[in-house]
């Protein structure tokens, strides 16, 4: 079976080798890929969106269907891990993963968190609003900040971060963050435009169109840094404590 | 509103599945009302849209966020999918109003979070359908299988095991058709459906390796996903250990829409011309549709579980199906859609059948049929009609979908395929008559503890216990579509699916 698996994995490696051979030079100028579509995104993403960051403009405009489901995937993931582990029916005399124990106070660790939580999650929050400018937007902002609640987890104990962030208020931000994404397009729908054409939003923020899209793809990427952050929280109390959201690592 | 509609039947459930994960404190009984509601409404918005579509007697295309399709994302419903989409919804409502008991049941707690996972399901499967780009196919393919994971681990005892395998194969199969949607992009530059087609039409991309590659990438993606012969083994003991709402929404659905996203890349965005003549590969897989019929139906001869019996027909259906695409004649197209429907319903019959029987007798073996036309007449006769319809009984549907893939393969002179198709009908006849005849006699190989009841001719446990009313109804309106689907043939090959039989074949 091994060899069988094997030769599978040679073939299926020739077979890409030999499609490679056909493809495109990488950065070549002239590929399909950087003349069918990308100048247009190029020429008209600024001047339609009053977003310099190109990549942010297509993944939060042009598909910001394709995010929206993403940031879908994201929710389910957390949906997913919390109906399998939360759901375990514990059974007494089960083998209890080993669990270190937080007591007394480690005045270095939670010194050093205390300082840098706050930058973090500042830090966070700069990395979803400079999406417009620079790489940044809600995946990788929601990340930062649903970091800077694992590490409170880590420095103290679990149970004192889900004293300040408990599972329920989890549970709405993991929903509220893509049922914000998704309001945003049904609000467009309700002004007369078609799910997420954020112009919809013009004449409800008193802006132009142009920055009605700027402004729309704003709001879409707190959805998605709410939703991821608290995936992120989400998953770590549940894998960290075996669904029992009690101690744990 | 109207122009609305394409849009609102993949938003509703989206919706329904964001509130139901918060309802949790207003108990299960809100949880069930939403979830209905969400799926009227999507059942619905995909009437409008195939009315839409009949009216205009043409594809209704949604922009999203009013972009020019090349830019942006478009949706794209025409006849064949603007019915599949219908199927999607009414099979996913009735099994909706069908888990009012088993889905409380399977999940005593979160029964909210069970129903977000099932409106989640329901929502990738129906953007798969909607969607005319192929990038956004990948991305609701991955929610409609990430949900799927999620529900079938909620299934008994080995049901971890078994999804953590079909996690792992149902991601290769993902990554492969990724991997073959990327190398298409670097050779289009486009990821719209109907933009790529034109693109790929021309003559230096029909030479071009790297695109025959890319097609059989996706191809064999699709294929693991919808659990083609060789590529099947993760399919059976995922869909027999799952909870009983979960394999009626998932056996029916899942491998049908993954057939649809088949004929969508073979025929939409390639061409009949360019499968049938450019890839090299094609005439053998006529050979391996006859294969997963004949072997498929051969292996649900085997079982003695209920349910792993009827994953295995829905192995040999996959069969009936992959050849019809493959025989390159248009009666062969249009079985092969036409058995989506089919399948789609008549496979729903079943499981709603067995489950219904599961959830009375406990039992998930062959013994639980015994007796069953005293206890149980009307999930009795609704089995009977569903099995009538998989051996391909007149006035079913399963018969006509038959009638037109021998009648295709004839034409193409497969007569490999013509084989299987007989010689599958002939044993799943057997299966079923075999499980009558356990439901009038008893079960003639169990001995012991059971024999007794079995060997004598008047029964002694028949007391009437006929499935609750939330299951019969669902049941009943399954089992009258497979009748109805199949005494208008016609009228549904005429006004639907001859509409988008590819153009060279």
């Amino acid at each position: 079976m091994k060899q069988l698996t094997f030769i599978i994995l040679i073939v299926c490696a020739l077979l890409m080798l030999k499609a490679a051979a056909d493809l495109p030079d990488w950065a070549d100028p002239a590929s399909p890929a950087s003349t069918h579509l990308s100048p247009d995104f190029l020429e008209q993403g600024y001047v339609e969106t009053a977003t310099p960051n190109i990549v942010t403009v297509v993944l939060a405009d042009y598909r910001s269907y394709d995010t929206m489901f993403e940031a879908v995937v994201v929710f389910a993931a957390a949906l997913i891990v919390m109906v399998i582990l939360r759901h375990t029916p514990r059974k007494r005399g089960k083998t209890i993963l080993y669990r270190p124990k937080r007591e007394g106070r480690d005045t270095i660790l939670q010194g050093a968190a205390q300082l840098i939580i706050p930058v973090m999650q500042i830090f966070a929050l700069y990395v979803v609003g400079h999406g417009h400018y620079s790489p940044g937007g809600g995946f990788q902002g929601g990340v930062i900040f649903g970091a800077s609640f694992i590490l409170i987890a880590l420095c103290f104990n679990l149970r004192f971060a889900i004293q300040r962030f408990r599972e329920q208020g989890v549970l709405v931000c993991v929903a509220g963050g893509v049922l914000l994404y998704a309001a945003i397009g049904a609000i467009c729908q309700v002004m007369g435009y078609n799910f997420l054409g954020y112009t919809g939003l013009a004449s409800i923020l008193g802006a132009s169109d142009v920055m009605a899209r700027s402004y729309g793809i704003l709001a879409v990427e707190v959805g998605v840094g709410i939703t991821v952050m608290s995936v992120m929280v989400s998953l770590y109390y549940d894998l960290a404590s075996s669904g029992d959201l009690d101690e744990g690592l | 509103m109207m122009d609305q509609a394409p849009i609102l039947i993949i938003i509703i459930p989206l919706f329904a599945a964001l509130f139901l994960t918060l309802v949790g404190p207003l108990g299960p009984r809100f949880a069930y009302g939403l979830l209905i509601t969400g799926l009227v409404g999507s059942l619905g918005c995909s009437l409008l849209s195939l009315g839409l579509v009949l009216d205009g007697n043409q594809a209704v295309q949604y922009r999203l966020g009013d972009w020019p399709p090349p830019l942006g994302i478009e949706l794209v419903i025409d006849h064949l999918s603007g019915v599949v989409l219908v199927l999607i919804a009414g099979c996913a409502l009735l099994t909706a109003i069908y888990s009012l008991r088993t889905a409380e049941q399977d999940n005593p707690d979160r029964l909210n979070h069970y129903y977000a996972l099932f409106s989640l399901l329901v929502t990738g499967l129906l953007g798969m359908a909607a969607s005319g780009d192929v990038f956004n196919i990948y991305v609701l393919l991955e929610i409609s299988a990430l949900s799927s994971y999620g529900l079938l681990a909620r299934g008994q005892g080995p049901a971890y095991f078994a999804t953590f395998k079909y996690l792992i194969v149902g991601t290769i199969g993902a990554c492969f058709y990724l991997l073959g949607v990327g190398y298409l992009y670097i050779m289009t530059g486009s990821l719209n459906i109907a933009d790529m087609a034109a693109i790929l039409s021309q003559p230096e991309l029909q030479e071009s390796v790297s695109v025959r590659i890319g097609f059989t990438l996706i191809i064999l993606g699709v294929w693991i996903k919808m659990a083609l012969f060789p590529l099947h083994a993760w399919m059976p003991n995922a869909y027999s250990k799952a909870g009983t709402t979960t394999a009626c929404l998932i056996a029916p659905l899942m491998t049908k829409v993954s057939v649809y996203i088949m004929l969508r890349m073979m025929f939409t965005l390639f061409s009949a011309d360019y499968v049938f003549s450019a890839i090299v590969w094609s005439p053998y897989v006529i050979y391996l549709a006859s294969a997963a019929a004949v072997i498929g139906m051969i292996a649900a001869l085997a079982q003695r579980d209920l349910r792993k019996m009827l994953t295995f027909i829905i192995v040999a259906e996959i069969g009936y199906m992959t050849g019809g695409a493959w025989i390159a004649t248009a009666s062969g197209f249009i079985g092969a859609t036409y058995h989506i429907l089919a399948d789609g319903l008549m496979t729903l019959c079943l499981f709603m059948a067995v489950g219904a029987i599961i959830y009375r007798t406990g039992e998930t073996s062959m013994a639980a049929m015994r007796n069953i036309f005293q206890k149980m007449p009307v999930t009795a006769v609704i089995f009977v009609i569903g099995a009538a319809s998989i051996i391909g009984v007149p006035p079913t549907c399963g018969f006509f979908s038959k009638w037109y893939l021998i009648q295709g393969a004839a034409e193409a002179e497969a007569w490999v395929f013509v084989a299987a198709l007989l010689i599958a009908s002939l044993v799943a006849a057997i299966i079923f008559f075999r499980l009558l005849e356990i439901a009038f006699f008893g079960d003639l190989d169990t001995t012991g503890a059971s024999g007794d009841h079995g060997h004598s001719h008047q029964p002694v446990a028949t007391l009437r216990a006929e499935a609750p009313l939330s299951m019969l109804i669902p049941m009943v309106i399954t089992a009258a579509s497979v009748i109805i689907l199949g005494l208008y043939t016609k009228e549904v090959v005429n006004y639907f699916i001859s509409w988008s039989v590819p153009l060279g074949i």
